[in-house]
């Protein structure tokens, strides 16, 4: 089973990652900290050994199903941010539509400079 | 509705919990193939409609379901590093176009949380509800982690993020249409700031190109947003 080797590696970067949040206490969790361990990590090593593939590629395609039982707590929370509604749904989707247009519009200012030099 | 004793049987393990979601999971997948996916219906809201009509109609508290789900959820610390994996692969895109990236991504994903938390509080949002919204356009496994960090409702902040992906899809096709951009990269690029994980999946529907620049800025978005954010709240709180 390569994949639990990749699947150790993987806890091994997180743990790594509980020990630096713990000892610097920075206010940064512990997955994301894993995550540029493992990604500097594949880099020093120069790619990215098949075990390793093996255990990440089907964590990421469960990604979805992992955070459902989160999701489904906002059904049962309704109630309890009544009078907020519209306040988090406008928040939501004017900020994004209006954080749509910035990125599109400096992306595309940026890379015409890119190209223009 | 189930009768109390054949709850607390079935509860009594987290193997119910675990089977509850994969069923409504995959029974959500199966419709999706059926009704061939729209853009407006993605997977994750499908699923856990079915989970929730579960859950209500058999009279299974959600604490109780939560608890179980433990289990599953556990996984999410080792599926975020795991996110390292494409992040290194994405590594000789981010040389190519360094300079633009590294100028509007802090201003992109900055700017994504001001509006909404600034729309929000002038509307009267709660302290609690505005530590949830804050991280309403980075990944779900990432923005977990940083609603904890700022105390505010990680189920409110998933709802949030749902909410946020389909406006990102929606909007990022009509602003690109209105300024006529038709460059792959930078349509993938905003979905992929703006909509995380459902405009990167929208982003692959679209090509490669779309897909792997959605992914780029997905995986800094979150990156730049985690390592920022609490520090930001630490200094603001």
């Amino acid at each position: 089973m390569p994949a639990l080797n990749g699947f150790l590696w993987l806890l091994v970067c997180w743990l790594a990652g509980e020990l630096i949040v713990h000892f610097t206490g920075m206010p940064i969790s512990s997955g994301v900290i894993g995550m540029l361990i493992l990604c500097a990590a594949l880099a020093l090593r120069g790619g990215v050994p098949d075990s390793l593939a093996a255990a990440a590629q089907p964590l990421i395609a469960l990604l979805a199903m992992l955070i459902m039982p989160g999701v489904t707590g906002v059904f049962f929370m309704i109630d309890q941010l009544a009078g907020q509604w519209a306040a988090i749904m406008t928040g939501l989707i004017v900020g994004t539509l209006l954080s749509v247009i910035t990125t599109l519009w400096l992306l595309k200012r940026l890379m015409q400079d890119d190209h223009a030099e | 509705m189930l009768s109390e004793s054949i709850i607390q049987r079935l509860t009594a393990t987290p193997l119910f919990a675990v089977a509850l979601t994969l069923a409504a999971y995959l029974i959500a997948m199966a419709v999706l193939k059926r009704i061939g996916s729209p853009p407006w219906l993605p997977a994750i809201l499908l699923a856990t409609l079915t989970l929730t009509g579960a859950l209500a109609l058999s009279g299974i508290n959600y604490t109780t379901y939560q608890d179980g789900a433990k289990w599953l959820t556990v996984l999410l610390g080792p599926a975020t590093v795991a996110l390292g994996m494409p992040l290194y692969q994405q590594l000789p895109r981010i040389r190519q176009l360094w300079r633009p990236l590294a100028i509007c991504l802090p201003v992109s994903a900055s700017l994504a949380v001001v509006y909404a938390l600034g729309i929000a509080w002038l509307m009267g949002a709660s302290h609690e509800v505005i530590n949830s919204l804050a991280a309403k356009s980075v990944t779900a496994p990432i923005a977990m982690g940083i609603t904890r960090q700022l105390g505010g409702n990680v189920s409110l902040l998933l709802g949030a993020l749902l909410v946020t992906g389909v406006a990102a899809i929606m909007f990022v096709s009509l602003v690109a249409r209105l300024m006529g951009i038709t460059d792959e990269r930078l349509i993938g690029f905003a979905l992929g700031v703006n909509g995380h994980a459902l405009g990167t999946v929208r982003a692959f529907e679209i090509g490669s190109t779309a897909g792997a620049f959605a992914s780029l800025g997905m995986s800094l978005t979150g990156i730049f947003t985690a390592l920022l954010l609490p520090l930001a709240w630490r200094l603001v709180g």
